[in-house]
């Protein structure tokens, strides 16, 4: 099993998936920053002064973590970039679903899309849920790197 | 985590900023952010009764569309009577007073105007109203008195589109993008998220910060729904002493629902 899930084969596709989903999530955030800072003041958790520069800079980061997971560069730096925004996606998305406070995550997608209180609560837990996933995601890549470096030692 | 690794998780984000800082000094004007926000409610969560809040005129003024509008109890000239939303702070520049008015001239007079025999569109911003030489009932000042106490007052659609007829300012929140595709005739293009908004509200200062001039009513609107854009630009207004704001509840979806005049394109 542990040879199986840190076969090679499986983790060079588990990272360009993972940085192809980071990629294709930052485009529309960098297309239009302004809908970005939107979604990121409906989280109601950040300062108003850090909305807009954590707009403008966020997608950028996870385009180039994406990028270079996809281009196999700077895995682990890339790696633990990409850990550490699922983290804070998922505690920010899970806080306002214990507040109750219906918001669009803006994962993929900037655009307010009009949705219900409840429609939109139901998508927080499928993207609490889809970025968990992703998160195992990223766990195997850090296994297997963890496996390789202790086979090459 | 080796020293090498967080070198580069280093420059990653470094490159992020870097990256990030020339693509928004290169961006066009309705897609850049200033670097410092300034965002009202930032971290309070905004209450979900708002919806709840339409004017009695607005409940019995149902469709048809743009058809004479409703009953109201309150009298020209008479402060509206309000309702303040339960769970709001008592902070002067936040949720002080989210509140709701049923102010319909035409119910008192009923020559008033039909919507349908709103003036036609015009390209220009609207001009400000003479508040001098008109009777009370025709007033907007008299009708919808400035309220310094408070950032903005919600209005429903027979009262906008009384103000509307009156000529008063209108104010789209929403992004240019959006007020291209349509918006409130002769209202203009004031989104809180584009970096050019401190500037226009300047400007708006410039044109009427006079005290007499900031009195005037001003319509402010977005998407309506759970929309809190014109909201934000109220209390940005009201925090430079406009202090006769009135924000449009249900928004421009409303708006158009009930057939009022709409404008497409940059212009006003």
């Amino acid at each position: 099993m542990k040879r199986l899930l840190t076969h090679p084969w499986l983790t060079i596709r588990v990272q360009i998936a993972l940085g192809a989903i980071f990629v294709i999530a930052a485009w529309p955030k960098i297309a239009d920053p302004p809908s970005f800072a939107h979604m990121i003041y409906n989280y109601r958790l950040v300062p108003s002064s850090l909305i807009n520069i954590s707009s403008l800079v966020m997608p950028w980061i996870e385009m180039l973590a994406g990028l270079a997971l996809i281009l196999g560069i700077w895995k682990s730096a890339a790696r633990n970039v990409i850990i550490a925004l699922l983290a804070v996606f998922i505690v920010a998305i899970s806080i306002n679903l214990m507040r109750d406070n219906a918001i669009d995550c803006g994962c993929f997608n900037v655009a307010d899309r009009g949705k219900s209180h409840e429609q939109r609560i139901f998508d927080m837990k499928v993207d609490v849920a889809r970025d968990l996933g992703m998160l195992l995601l990223a766990a195997q890549l850090v296994y297997a790197s963890k496996r390789e470096r202790g086979i090459d030692n | 985590m080796n020293r090498k690794t967080i070198v580069q998780t280093a420059a990653l984000i470094v490159a992020g900023i870097i990256l990030a800082l020339v693509a928004n000094a290169f961006a066009s004007r309705d897609r850049k952010l200033g670097l410092v926000g300034s965002y009202p409610n930032a971290l309070t969560l905004p209450p979900h009764e708002m919806a709840v809040f339409h004017s009695q005129a607005a409940t019995e003024t149902s469709p048809p569309a743009m058809m004479a509008p409703s009953v109201t109890t309150a009298a020209p000239g008479q402060t509206p009577a309000s309702t303040t939303v339960p769970g709001t702070t008592k902070q002067p520049a936040a949720t002080a007073a989210i509140e709701t008015v049923g102010l319909n001239p035409a119910a008192k007079n009923p020559a008033a105007k039909t919507p349908s025999s709103l003036p036609p569109a015009t390209a220009s911003a609207p001009p400000l109203p003479t508040p001098t030489n008109t009777p009370p009932d025709d007033d907007p000042i008299k009708r919808f008195p400035p309220h310094p106490d408070k950032p903005y007052v919600e209005v429903t659609f027979a009262d906008v589109n009384w103000l509307h007829g009156k000529k008063v300012l209108f104010l789209d929140a929403r992004r240019t993008s959006v007020y291209e595709q349509g918006h409130i005739t002769g209202a203009r293009p004031y989104s809180v998220w584009e970096s050019d908004i401190d500037d226009k509200v300047r400007k708006l200062f410039d044109e009427r910060g006079d005290p007499q001039s900031q009195s005037l009513p001003i319509v402010i609107y977005c998407s309506g729904g759970d929309c809190e854009d014109s909201h934000m630009l109220a209390q940005k207004l009201w925090g430079i002493q406009f202090n006769d704001i009135y924000v449009y509840k249900d928004g421009f979806p409303d708006w158009q629902q009930r057939g009022g005049p709409v404008h497409t394109g940059a212009n006003p």
